[in-house]
């Protein structure tokens, strides 16, 4: 078999500063805008940009993320000789293979990524919001005759200490890789998306793990030693709407963005559809007593109560009285009768009974964690 | 191959000209319902749901839709190793006068029950929208006497459309007699008539030996017309059928069952009820709500963008309504636009249909107004016109 490129993506993260939502869950499976899962974006910029073969590194609590990808069909991922795979640590006779970092996760999967012998790989990370024509990128990288290639993404200056940052000459090329320096000397942010070219990749981290090791992380160890060994090394700059939703606070924000009619990421967008794994539901039901404003529901959901500034995910449930406001309901969830829920995030199957209130704060967004339930229902007669 | 238990029969070709325009280009099995939905995944899901993996696909005069939404029938688990989705082609141009083409006509239906080694068939159209248990019809096949089964439903005496056909039922609830329902004798204790769903459960073999002796016979009966003598001559066990029922043969039948959906008790009933109701998948995005967005009382799809104010309606997925127009009563299909400040009430949009701006429709709820696929109305003056035609 043969793949110009193969994509990675590494969907291992706990998401520890998810919190309550993370649990039980990866970070890339958690739900994001009603209808998608953060990886949803990865996997659909793979499928329209024509990367057909993907790995998924999995390690911590995979199995809603093994339940949702299944056999990549539903990014139109399930092709002869492509496709989508799972990949989980595993135990081999040289002992336990758990991912000690970005790049030893690679280093772990390269039997996985061989089987293809692709003459790129590109790695991803499974927890960001954006739309990207990777095809572009790795023409960009060809023009170059890059060995490797980041992502980057300008950002403004206050913000620079946050990040990655690469600095770079006038070429692109970069010359030196700074993490969250105090005074920055770019504004072009990591974004944790690299194009390498495979054969040197490969050596790299063959010849580390049989010596010191030393190779764990992209960012850390790979880049670094890429721009030591002067290997050519370009940026690539993304001029687009892109979201770490790693914190609780960043996930309701860009949960909140997404509300906006003119938000970058373009949703709507046909020629750029954001594809994910969704039951066959019935249409959403607006009764007669709901108030529906500034939000987005999906089908399944049945509304009574009302709904403002508010993204709803599939099969959630307001019952009458209640009031949804600045919040992020996740599938599933059912609000009982005269609920207030206010600069809030509810988690998956979570259940808030009859009179319950969650009320957080633009610094303090309230969290209901998957499962968790509050109070109880009165009795339907 | 494994032996399945059963397989299913779905026919397509049934009465659709008084459901025109909305039949012009589709047979009534793909006709969108409740905001979401094909009349086709009614049956599709209910042999799923039946654990039935093998079904045969009489495609009507006009098969695009139709092949465009079962494709692999995957959304149906219909696309197994074993069994599968078989479509057998109509032919408009065929004569029935032909003895090979009569043989023909037999032999696709004969090699079909012969391939799927079932032990039954279920047999089923998709003009009677129902969520039936397909299993529960089997277990009381198998505890009755007679070799065949018939679906019927009770219908109030005066609800009941004069020329639908049903039942006239004996002592042990068996089928002594067909005819249309202003024919039939009401059953004195609820004042209602059996009225035939066109759904029938029968031996395989049973069903295979009865086409054999027509087809060697030379005569050509049709097998929905086979079936209506079959059960009388054969004195079908009659199964009722208590769910939510509706049959969609003219424009109020097909406006009134959308509009029962809006009626949470019909809603649970039929689509979010244990047997779930499948259909393709779309990967739309989710319905926004503007701040002027003013709903109550309605179904929508996703992909919608609700401006204006809508009520007691349906609206399918990637349906605009523009600030200020109203809605009422009507049922609005996939990637129709209704402009600023329109009024629309009981109106019937078929796919990809445009209403202007300032554009006023009133249809009425016995007489919907109906716009054929891809209508475009920029101004009231053009809206005159369609009204006319």
């Amino acid at each position: 078999m043969n793949t110009e490129m193969l994509a990675m993506i590494l969907a291992g993260g706990q998401g520890t500063r998810l919190g309550k939502l993370t649990r039980f869950t990866a970070k890339p499976a958690v739900p994001f805008g009603g209808r998608y899962r953060i990886i949803d974006f990865a996997l659909s910029n793979c499928s329209n940009s024509g990367v057909n073969t993907v790995g998924v590194v999995t390690q911590y609590q995979p199995l809603e993320l093994n339940a949702h990808i299944q056999n990549g069909a539903s990014w139109g991922l399930a092709e002869k000789n492509a496709g989508v795979t799972v990949l989980q640590p595993y135990a081999s006779s040289e002992g336990e293979k758990w991912f000690q970092g970005t790049a030893h996760a690679i280093y772990q999967n390269i039997a996985y990524i061989d089987l293809y012998s692709p003459k790129y790989v590109l790695i991803l990370s499974g927890d960001h919001i954006y739309k990207m024509d990777y095809e572009a990128m790795l023409a960009y990288h060809k023009a170059q005759h890059a060995s490797l290639t980041v992502g980057v993404l300008p950002v403004s200056m206050d913000e620079a200490p946050r990040f990655g940052i690469m600095n770079t000459d006038e070429t692109n090329r970069i010359v030196q890789f700074e993490e969250k320096p105090k005074h920055p000397k770019s504004n072009l942010a990591s974004m944790g998306i690299y194009i390498f070219n495979w054969a040197p990749l490969k050596k790299l981290l063959m010849d580390s793990y049989s010596t010191d090791g030393r190779m764990e992380d992209f960012g850390h160890d790979v880049i670094p030693a890429y721009l030591n060994r002067n290997e050519p090394t370009y940026a690539y700059a993304f001029h687009g709407y892109w979201k770490d939703v790693g914190t609780i606070k960043s996930l309701w924000q860009a949960n909140m963005e997404f509300l906006e009619p003119d938000n970058p990421l373009d949703i709507d967008d046909r020629n750029w559809r954001i594809y994910s794994r969704n039951d066959a539901l019935p249409p959403m039901f607006i009764t007669e007593t709901a108030k529906v404003h500034r939000s987005m529901v999906v089908d399944g959901c049945y509304v009574a109560g009302e709904v403002d500034h508010s993204v709803l995910s599939q099969n959630v449930k307001i019952g009458t009285g209640s009031v949804i406001k600045d919040s992020m309901i996740m599938p599933n969830a059912v609000i009982g009768k005269n609920v207030t829920i206010d600069h809030a995030i509810v988690g998956e199957r979570a259940i808030i009974g009859d009179g319950g209130q969650v009320i957080g704060s633009d610094d303090d967004i309230a969290v209901v964690g998957f499962q968790e339930v509050l109070g109880r229902m009165e009795e339907d007669k | 191959m494994r032996e399945s238990e059963m397989c299913a029969v779905i026919d397509l070709n049934e009465p659709s000209q008084d459901l025109a325009p909305l039949t012009n280009e589709r047979p009534v099995g793909t006709m969108p319902f409740a905001g979401r939905y094909r009349l086709v995944d009614f049956p599709l899901s209910a042999i799923s749901n039946a654990g039935i993996r093998t079904a045969g696909i009489f495609l009507p005069r006009s098969s695009r839709s139709v092949e465009d939404h079962i494709r692999s029938g995957q959304a149906w688990d219909l696309d197994t190793i074993t069994g599968g989705v078989f479509s057998f082609p109509y032919v408009a141009t065929r004569d029935y006068s032909d003895p090979v083409n009569i043989h023909r006509y037999y032999d696709n239906y004969l090699t079909f029950l012969i391939k799927s080694k079932s032990r039954y068939v279920f047999i089923t159209g998709a003009r009677n929208v129902s969520n039936l248990d397909v299993n529960a019809l089997l277990q009381f096949h198998q505890a009755s006497p007679n070799p065949i089964s018939a679906v019927y439903r009770s219908v109030p005496t005066t609800m009941a459309d004069p020329d639908q056909e049903g039942f006239v039922l004996g002592e042990d609830n068996e089928v002594i007699g067909f005819a249309p329902s202003h024919e039939l004798p009401e059953r004195t204790s609820d004042h209602t008539k059996p009225i035939s769903m066109q759904m029938y459960l029968t031996r395989t073999d049973y069903l295979i030996e009865l086409l054999s002796r027509v087809q060697n016979s030379g005569e050509f009966t049709r097998l929905p017309q086979l079936l209506h003598e079959e059960i009388v001559s054969a004195q079908a066990n009659a199964f009722e059928y208590t769910g939510y029922c509706a049959t969609i043969h003219d424009i109020q039948s097909y406006y009134q069952a959308n509009m029962d959906m809006l009626n949470e008790e019909n809603f649970h009933a039929l689509l979010f009820s244990q047997r779930a109701i499948f259909t393709k998948n779309k990967n739309e995005a989710p319905t926004y709500f503007a701040p002027e967005a003013d709903v109550l009382g309605s179904l929508l799809g996703t992909g919608g963008q609700i401006e204006g104010q809508v009520r007691h309606s349906v609206l399918f997925r990637n349906v605009t309504v523009e600030d200020g127009a109203h809605v009422a009563d009507s049922i609005v299909m996939q990637s129709s636009h209704i402009g600023k400040n329109a009024m629309l009430s009981c109106v019937i949009m078929d796919k990809g249909c445009i209403v202007g701006p300032n554009v006023k429709l009133q249809g009425t709820s016995s007489a919907p107004i109906v716009l054929a696929k891809g209508t475009t109305i920029l101004d009231q003056a053009a809206a005159e016109e369609v009204l006319q035609s």
